[in-house]
């Protein structure tokens, strides 16, 4: 399996869920384009370029050959973004940047506890005071107010 | 030729406020900070920092965002020159002779000639931006649907052709992009579109999310954990000041590329990464001695550079005329401006001409901001390469939520990041660009809006699309640069477009 006939089946399926997803909006007619009649242009030509990527992609590199060493670290980061997307507005802003840098310096990065320590306080509260305190960026305090 | 120099100190009367001075310094300094961090590119940089700017005057918060933006194209020639890695993807070429440069001890006049290439470049195409900018507004005046979508038609496909990869690749990014661009309410007709129920998707997705999380989040997902140690060539700042003769062999390739860079940037695509590579051919092709470049020739840094900062400013002629942004960046800014409730187009400079004349003065003032900044302060700015990226991610990261976050104060938009930012790092490992998707994202809505305007007026009828000379010869562009891109599917000789793939990979 190629990187280009995955891409392409990706994008064929992804052509038919919208116009799949389509059949709720109206199409309207040429004269006067309903809210469904440009999204289904476009997902028709995804699967066509979808397809062209099939036809054509038996010479690009494999999929296997593609390197994941980076995964481990991109699926932390990536749970550190769920996890504050959860809970950004229940435990507010600065509870939740104490948690998620003190995860990523201390845990991940494995830095000096006294640096990630100053970093993880620093940072949390420091852009608090920059962004809601000094430039009046509204952001959340959680249930307790802080 | 009177009222743009009367507008023109109408500008300077905007900008020459303590206030407005302060944000273009600030612009200056944030974004040469932006270009010398690997790993934080304009567009993220930008994008972070639009929220900061909510809370002031339409004029100044565009004066802080272009300076962010030509700081970051100046000051990624530092980390190309002491480190040989490009702070952004324009200053790739610089790595060749300025890094060589370095490495022969003379990084002070490499630094100096691209900080002096860079400042004549962009003030010169700030004249050029200032001419051709009202003209093109006039000429556009007289757009009506059916042009405006065969201009954006051709645009994107422009897009496609100039950003290198596969052209098939970047098609389908545009129609990935103008779909959820079309996520939200129908403006025509009121149906929510494709957004399941979730009020907060109903004005859409939002440029702010879809940039950071494609161009910041998945650049740390795609470089955290690399352990890469990377020697950093200090340079003496008492041998700053090139000699007579390096001088004397960087006017030509300063001129050239300035003119070079201003036409190229102001074509749809990676401009200022072209403008770089076309700039260091050309000066390749007309030295006396070729054989120097890629052993530290100053022409190999004067030219590109100075392209590059050119391209920078050429790229806002057709965003503020016709309110058509060429690449991720320019529509980041026109973003920007929707925000403060201006939206540029044929009609922004005769509207709002404080704006438009306000923020062509800054960018002189910005030029000389940046000169001042970045000659004596390259010592505080090499230190800033000296902090490992194990530290500066997370640092990052931080930034890129309080950005998106601040916006519209909603997790919704958090959620978009992280999706965008995973979407980015599979597109990337796949070799898909995502600049056509964002730029897609953006003009969904306008592109829609003026297809649907057009077959109403011709009852149906695409022919319409043909019929009318702009709009047929938009379209008979577009069509020309589809079949020069599919060319690779039936010749096997490597094109620019496949080596420019190649460099930016390198880079």
């Amino acid at each position: 399996m190629t990187v280009d006939r995955v891409s392409g089946a990706f994008l064929v399926l992804l052509g038919l869920l919208v116009v799949w997803e389509r059949r709720v909006l109206p199409l309207g007619t040429a004269s006067r384009p309903g809210p469904g009649y440009v999204p289904l242009i476009l997902a028709l030509l995804l699967v066509i370029f979808g397809v062209i990527l099939i036809a054509q992609g038996k010479g690009s590199k494999p999929l296997r050959s593609l390197s994941w060493d980076e995964a481990p670290h991109a699926a932390a980061i990536l749970g550190c973004c769920l996890f504050i997307s959860v809970l950004l507005e229940t435990i507010g802003y600065r509870v939740t940047m104490l948690i998620v840098m003190g995860f990523l310096f201390g845990v991940m990065e494995r830095i000096k506890w006294w640096l990630a320590l100053m970093l993880t306080i620093g940072f949390s509260f420091g852009t608090f005071w920059l962004f809601d305190t000094l430039l009046r960026v509204p952001l959340p305090r959680g249930g307790w107010g802080f | 030729m009177e009222s743009i120099f009367q507008n023109l100190l109408l500008g300077f009367a905007t900008v020459f406020t303590p206030t407005n001075l302060m944000y273009s310094f600030l612009g200056c300094l944030i974004g040469t900070m932006v270009g010398v961090l690997p790993g934080v590119g304009p567009l993220a940089g930008i994008s972070m920092l639009l929220p900061t700017t909510f809370g002031l005057q339409p004029t100044s918060a565009i004066i802080l965002l272009a300076g962010i933006y030509y700081g970051a194209m100046y000051g990624g020639s530092t980390t190309s020159i002491l480190m040989r890695i490009p702070g952004e993807a324009a200053s790739v070429i610089t790595c060749i002779d300025g890094y060589a440069m370095a490495r022969k001890g003379r990084a002070g006049p490499a630094l100096s000639i691209a900080a002096i290439g860079s400042f004549i470049a962009g003030t010169l195409s700030v004249f050029g931006l200032m001419f051709l900018a009202p003209t093109l507004a006039s000429f556009a005046l007289g757009f009506g649907p059916p042009e405006y979508f065969c201009l954006l038609v051709c645009g994107l496909v422009v897009l496609s052709y100039m950003t290198g990869g596969s052209i098939v690749k970047n098609l389908a990014m545009i129609c990935l992009g103008l779909l959820a661009g079309m996520i939200g309410i129908d403006q025509m007709s009121g149906y929510f579109r494709f957004s399941y129920g979730v009020t907060a998707l109903g004005d859409g997705i939002g440029l702010v999310p879809v940039a950071v999380g494609l161009f910041g989040i998945a650049e740390i997902l795609a470089t955290a954990g690399s352990q890469d140690i990377r020697e950093v060539l200090k340079p003496r700042l008492r041998d700053l000041l090139p000699s007579r003769q390096e001088l004397k062999d960087s006017i030509g390739p300063i001129g050239r590329g300035t003119v070079l860079g201003f036409l190229i940037g102001i074509i749809p695509g990676s401009a200022h990464i072209i403008s770089t590579f076309v700039a260091y051919a050309v000066e390749r092709r007309l030295s006396k001695h070729p054989e120097r470049f890629g052993e530290g020739a100053i022409e190999g840094v004067a030219g590109p550079e100075s392209a590059n900062n050119a391209a920078s400013q050429g790229a806002l002629v057709p965003m503020l005329a016709l309110g058509v942004p060429t690449g991720a960046i320019p529509a980041v800014l026109l973003a920007s401006l929707m925000v403060h409730g201006i939206t540029p187009g044929p009609l922004f400079i005769k509207e709002r001409p404080d704006i438009f004349w306000g923020l062509i003065a800054s960018m002189y003032v910005g030029n000389t901001v940046l000169l001042i900044l970045n000659l004596p302060m390259v010592g505080v700015f090499v230190n800033f390469l000296r902090i490992p990226y194990r530290i500066l991610y997370p640092i990052i990261l931080l930034f890129c939520l309080v950005g998106v976050y601040a916006v519209n104060s909603s997790i919704i938009d958090v959620v978009i990041m992280s999706v965008m930012g995973l979407l980015g790092y599979l597109l990337r490992k796949l070799d898909f660009e995502t600049a056509p998707l964002v730029l897609g994202v953006v003009l969904a809505p306008i592109m829609e809006f003026s297809f649907r305007q057009a077959l109403a007026m011709s009852g149906g009828m695409y022919v319409i699309f043909i019929e009318r000379p702009i709009s047929a010869t938009f379209l008979g562009l577009a069509l020309l640069m589809i079949l020069l891109g599919l060319k690779p599917l039936f010749f096997k000789k490597k094109d620019w477009r496949e080596r420019l793939t190649e460099a930016e990979k390198g880079g």
